[in-house]
């Protein structure tokens, strides 16, 4: 109850003025870099650190937050509408999105992913609050070995994203795991696949790929066939808004998504990619109609979004609890906290009381204003898709360039940029699906490293993945998931020759 | 089972196929020449010789698939990628092109953004060359504010950059 | 997603904290409009430090404008190659290094070194710590060193990127305790955190770190620090040097600001003066305090002779890594 009573004065400090106004100004950045391709919170916050300077922390730390919180949210429209999700943590949610925008249910794809993101916020943020001490010892106990075993049941449940031929979906993961070894390798040094050219050094961004292959890609292929098959997306047909079997459809997967995102968000190397990959995963398997996904299943955007947020929360819990930050936003945020001389750890919250739950209480308040600000937005964004083809993919073009010049003002990676937007058409001229390259991209280079760190702690001895009761569980989840389909089909086949 | 009839291969198949191929043994002999030095556990070679068997592995399925009787039930776009203009693909790619080449000899994120827009457009039916490099300009410009004064990140500057 | 080091980061904070510009006097003519480049990207240490500068700059009136530019790409050297051109004979461009990028140019083969710019003065320099679990039996650097003299494969260490500070330093030590050093077990993680997580969680014996990242671990009682890598103990922190310890090893994770290649000699005792003022105004002092940087400055004949030792070190430890030639 301890907990409860300090929350209560977290609020109190929360709903002064000043803060409920820094938390407004927070949510509204970050909506706005969330929705701009290739800008993500990170560099936001870490461009504005500067500025906030003079601000008291606890004001400033808020308005981190809500920016943190609006990137998630922001995230999600572009990928919806346009198909070009701006940060990698919402390349699954186009899948589904932008074929509900594509039939002209945009608006109730844009209100599951902010309705899903404000349930999984709150829920998560309560997490924050109430379980944090217990999460973080299992985050703290999480070694590479498991880290190995959740990149390999990760690897298993992508084949939910091939589309219609297995040979095509491993073709194009095949791609990003190339692209994944590119760049100089981070536990020995010794640079792999880069030909000498120093920009490859740091290897391929993310950004750059999903970028290209969405947003480049797309815009390409559209051009080359508008003359043909003229296809534009539908602004709206029928309601804007969630019908009551949208609502049915959408709620268990919000939950299902906290119950991915926010404890995977918590662990060190966990992230926010990997829940919406298992997230969208466990939706096809559980949809009553699996044949709708890849056609626009509501489900499919409602899970992720939901889980990508939840993560966002769980990356707040080893941050204020031990100190550590697990992405980008969190480790310029703890920058924030130590330009104040306030130092995140254990003693935290028995030292600043007052500053943390201040900080978890206003993240129930920027949840919220995000909600009352996205769901009238919705409106809005829909319209987008009223701007006549030629200025919409014109505009695509810039917003894609300048989110990749931002980050690295040089001609080489726009080059990259340009390429990979090539591939994207090719690709999706000859009907090879987008998204395994992007998570092969994503989970490579980590399985990658995870596994040599065991066997280096191991000194080579590959027993320690099936010795900790953690890997072993998680080797044995993802071995299921890969016989069980095939069993069962075997089953039926043996059934069906009973008959 | 009827007997496979020997027939033309599918050309796209036989193409991503050789890519693949290709691709595995670039990354095969890159693998080959990593100096791993003394390491604990396996070397960083390790895994990508395991890319690469994979890719060789994928390569010989294409290869398989496109010698095989085609699956009638199979009428996937990859196989009949339809008409594509590829005047249009070239207009945008050109734009594209303005931009890195603006960046490259110093011109300026706005002049180049502006190509980028204009040649889209264009690329999409518009004839009004004009006015879309107006509305490019003004939507870089209004980016290159943000940015430059905001955010005080420096995106790429040219002549008409410095005026600001 | 972009992932930044967290080393990177965490000097990522900023400097809006400038009192009213107290105008440099003795400043006759109008101050220059300089450009600073960080070889990295937004947010990351050099840039933070080269936007501090800024920051300080003008608001003490050194310079009229400063413009911070980021090159980001292969440990700092795709920025220098960028700047040994761009910035040749120029007397208003600068940029901001550090170790890392000694490191960098040696492990990448780099074609263009430090040598070919012009050294204009060391800033900051921030210790490293060596900490080990708190319930560790190791103690002590004795406890550790015979440690890694009776089973360097099984004495694991922590740290961030191969061939970093922190990597440097772990081979050091090794070295000292009489192991070989390019058998050090040295784990690398992507960022602070995952690596306090693996001395959290016991699954290494060390760890590897800038001081400020341990910290509040540290003060929890958590992490036990056994020395640092400073010259000098650090203001307030009762942890011992290396040196006092007996173990003869120093690293300090040192930025320092350079000019570009052949500027004139009037040019650099200019930029020389220029960047003196702005360290020594009080503005700066405040500026460290409040990203928890060490000063550690030296001007430009210092910052060669250093430079030039630091190169040779670095070469030779790299070298017994197997990461240079």
């Amino acid at each position: 109850m301890d907990s409860l009573l300090a929350l209560g004065h977290g609020f109190v400090v929360a709903f002064e003025p000043t803060n409920l106004l820094f938390a407004a100004i927070g949510v509204v950045l970050g909506t706005a870099v969330g929705v701009l391709p290739g800008i993500g919170p990170a560099l936001t916050v870490a461009l504005l650190l500067p500025v906030t300077f003079k601000l008291d922390p606890g004001g400033s730390l808020i308005m981190f937050a809500g920016i943190y919180y609006g990137g998630m949210y922001g995230g999600s429209t572009t990928a919806i509408l346009l198909n070009t999700p701006g940060e990698s943590a919402s390349v699954v949610t186009a899948l589904e999105g932008n074929q509900m925008a594509r039939s002209g249910r945009g608006g109730p794809a844009l209100a599951t992913a902010a309705i899903g993101s404000f349930v999984a916020g709150t829920i998560a943020t309560f997490g924050l609050a109430f379980l944090a001490p217990v999460l973080v010892r299992l985050a703290v106990n999480f070694g590479p070995w498991d880290y190995f075993a959740l990149m390999v049941l990760a690897f298993v449940t992508v084949s939910a994203t091939f589309g219609s031929s297995p040979l095509r979906g491993l073709t194009s993961l095949a791609l990003g795991l190339t692209l994944g070894i590119v760049g100089i390798d981070q536990l020995t040094g010794r640079a792999r696949l880069t030909f000498g050219v120093p920009q490859l050094f740091d290897g391929i961004e993310v950004t750059t790929l999903a970028v290209g292959l969405f947003a480049i890609g797309e815009a390409l292929y559209v051009a080359s066939r508008h003359l043909y098959a003229p296809e534009k997306p539908i602004p709206v047909k029928g309601s804007l808004w969630m019908t009551r079997e949208d609502w049915r459809r959408s709620w268990k997967p919000w939950l299902r998504g906290v119950g991915f995102g926010f404890p995977i968000g918590a662990l060190p190397a966990g992230g926010a990619e990997i829940p919406t990959f298992l997230s969208y995963t466990t939706e096809r398997r559980l949809a009553k109609n699996p044949e709708e996904f890849g056609r626009g299943a509501i489900e499919g955007v409602a899970g992720p979004e939901a889980a990508n947020n939840a993560s966002a929360a769980g990356t707040l819990v080893p941050l204020l609890t031990l100190g550590l930050p697990t992405s980008a936003t969190a480790a310029i945020m703890l920058a924030g906290f130590q330009q104040y001389g306030l130092q995140p750890g254990p003693l935290l919250f028995t030292k600043e009381p007052a500053l943390v739950w201040g900080l978890i209480a206003s993240l129930f308040i920027a949840n919220t204003m995000l909600i009352i600000l996205n769901l009238p937005l919705i409106g809005i964004w829909v319209r987008l898709l009223a701007i006549p083809l030629p200025w919409l993919y014109a505009g695509i073009l810039v917003f894609a360039a300048m989110g990749t010049i931002a980050s690295d003002p040089s001609v080489v990676e726009l080059a990259m940029l340009v390429g990979f937007g090539i591939i994207g058409f090719l690709m999706r001229r000859y009907d090879h699906p987008i998204a395994p390259a992007v998570v092969g991209l994503i989970l490579g280079p980590m399985a990658d490293n995870q596994l040599r760190r065991s066997l280096q702690m191991s000194l080579g001895d590959p027993m320690i993945l099936l010795q900790n009761p953690g890997s072993a569980t998680l080797l044995a989840i993802a071995a299921l998931a890969l016989v069980a389909p095939v069993l069962l089909k075997g089953l039926e086949r043996f059934q069906a020759q009973e008959d | 089972m009827k007997q496979g009839t020997l027939r033309a291969p599918d050309r796209v198949p036989v193409v991503v196929g050789i890519i693949l191929l290709a691709a595995a043994a670039i990354v095969a002999m890159d693998a080959n020449h990593i100096q791993s030095g003394f390491t604990y556990g396996i070397s960083p070679a390790a895994v990508p010789f395991v890319v690469a068997g994979f890719l060789a592995l994928l390569g010989a399925s294409h290869l398989v698939v496109a010698f095989r009787r085609r699956d009638p039930a199979d009428d996937s776009d990859a196989w009949n990628p339809g008409p594509a203009d590829w005047k249009a693909v070239s207009l945008v790619l050109a734009g594209l092109g303005c931009l890195m080449a603006a960046i490259a000899v110093g011109v300026g994120f706005i002049s180049g953004s502006a190509l980028l827009f204009a040649l889209t457009a264009r690329a999409f039916g518009r004839r009004a060359f004009v006015v879309d490099l107006a509305i490019g300009a003004a939507l870089a410009f209004l980016v290159f504010l943000l940015f430059n004064n905001l955010l005080s990140l420096t995106l790429p500057e040219g002549p008409i950059e410095r005026l600001f | 997603m972009m992932l930044v080091t967290r080393r990177r980061i965490t000097l990522a904070i900023g400097a809006g904290l400038l009192l009213a510009g107290v105008p440099a006097a003795a400043e006759a003519q109008t101050p220059p409009e300089l450009k600073i480049m960080a070889p990295a990207g937004a947010g990351g240490g050099w840039d933070t430090a080269a936007r501090s500068l800024q920051q300080v700059m003008t608001a003490i009136g050194v310079a009229k404008s400063v413009q911070v530019t980021n090159v980001p790409g292969a440990g700092g050297t795709v920025g220098l190659a960028q700047f040994v051109t761009k910035a040749s004979g120029k007397p208003d461009e600068l940029m901001v290094a550090g170790i890392t990028l000694v490191g960098a140019i040696i492990s990448n083969q780099s074609p263009v070194t430090l040598k070919q710019v012009t050294p204009i003065a060391r800033l900051t320099g921030d210790p490293l710590v060596i900490v080990v679990p708190a319930n560790s039996p190791i103690k002590t650097v004795a406890d550790l060193t015979a440690a890694i003299k009776k089973d360097v494969a099984g004495t694991i260490w922590a740290g961030g990127s191969a061939g970093g500070a922190d990597h440097i330093l772990a081979a050091l030590v090794t070295k000292a305790a009489g192991a070989d050093p390019g058998r050090t077990n040295y784990v690398a993680f992507s960022g602070g955190g995952e690596a306090l997580a693996a001395m959290l969680g016991r699954r290494v014996t060390a760890g590897v770190s800038g001081y400020g990242e341990f910290q509040g671990q540290i003060e929890a009682g958590a992490l036990r620090a056994l020395a640092v890598s400073s010259p000098e103990r650090l203001a307030g922190v009762n942890v011992p040097t290396l040196k006092e310890l007996g173990v003869d090893v120093e690293v300090v994770n040192w930025r320092g600001i350079f000019a570009g290649p052949n500027i004139t000699a009037e040019d650099q005792k200019k930029l020389s003066t220029l960047v003196e003022t702005t360290l020594k105004s009080p503005q700066w002092a405040e500026v460290l305090k409040a990203r928890g940087w060490s000063d550690y400055y030296a001007p430009a004949a210092e910052f060669t002779t250093f430079l030039a030792s630091e190169q040779t070190r670095v070469q030779e430890i790299l070298k017994s890594l197997g990461l240079a030639k």
